[in-house]
């Protein structure tokens, strides 16, 4: 159980939607109760990667389906709360973690008939990096739903704290451990 | 049961972890409360040294303060649900930045 008041904290894109859908309902008092104390962070990252979704999402629908989905972009934006951006500082610590971990950890997603390109796996990795960065510049903790992907950054920086003078320890919060 | 005669014309600055009324403008008012919360208000402006006038606006900016969290935040989780509803697994991958395409086209 993590206090809403001991916030804020920086929310991952798998972290914004997974709490944003949860139908259960000790997650959405949580939010209910975070939202009132405080905005949602995000990195600019994660805007980037949310608004090529509902772009590409867009251009393979037709007819009212582009609408709903126009609306669900409008409706996201409207509810963005503070952005942090990917300023010099962020690139500079995101540089030191893409060149601690070059690869990613984990093999691209599949599912059913659809799969992800080992460029976009990586493009994701490094995204993720940078969120990471945006996290430890903020000095907030990563509310996350990608252990995959975090733990071994926060290992990584863990392991090498003369590359994060005055930065870290990246702290990491689970979406399944916030209520 | 909280009458109001009439509405005061007030600006409420919260400074930090402490709040403060700055007050550009005051109004005289008349109020018809509940015996049991004026009696509160009085202990607590009793026990803080300060009149029932500013025990009272002290509460009443912080009630205005709660709800207009609780309006903001009913507001942004609906905008939320609207932004995430109605899409498949796969189209939120997509949304969460997992790039998912059919295997032929790659």
């Amino acid at each position: 159980m993590v206090d809403p008041a001991s916030g804020p904290f920086l929310f991952d894109t798998s972290a914004e939607s997974w709490l944003a859908r949860t139908e259960q309902s000790e997650f959405l008092n949580w939010m209910r109760a975070y939202v009132s104390l405080h905005p949602i962070h995000v990195s600019a990252v994660t805007v980037l990667e949310r608004i090529r979704g509902y772009s590409l999402l867009w251009r393979r629908s037709q007819g009212e389906r582009r609408e709903m989905i126009e609306l669900a972009r409008v409706a996201y934006l409207a509810a963005l709360g503070v952005v942090w951006p990917l300023d010099g500082a962020v690139a500079v610590v995101a540089g030191e973690i893409m060149a601690l971990l070059p690869d990613p950890p984990t093999a691209p997603k599949r599912s059913h008939h659809l799969a992800e390109s080992r460029q976009d796996r990586l493009a994701r990795w490094r995204f993720d990096g940078m969120i990471a960065a945006t996290a430890l510049v903020a000095r907030m903790p990563l509310i996350h739903n990608n252990a995959a992907d975090f733990e071994p950054v926060r290992s990584a920086i863990e392991r090498s704290p003369a590359r994060f003078p005055r930065l870290g320890p990246l702290e990491l919060m689970r979406c399944a451990s916030l209520a | 049961m909280i009458h109001i005669d009439d509405w005061f014309d007030a600006i409420v600055v919260c400074m930090g972890p402490v709040r403060s009324l700055i007050k550009v403008k005051k109004q005289r008012t008349t109020l018809t409360l509940p015996s049991d919360s004026l009696n509160k208000a009085k202990n607590i402006a009793r026990a803080r040294g300060v009149n029932l006038s500013t025990a009272i606006s002290e509460a009443l900016a912080e009630g205005l303060r709660l709800h207009a969290a609780t309006e903001r935040s009913e507001e942004v989780l609906a905008l939320y649900r609207k932004a995430f509803s109605g899409f498949t697994d796969d189209e939120m991958s997509l949304l969460d930045g997992i790039v998912l395409e059919p295997a032929t086209r790659r």
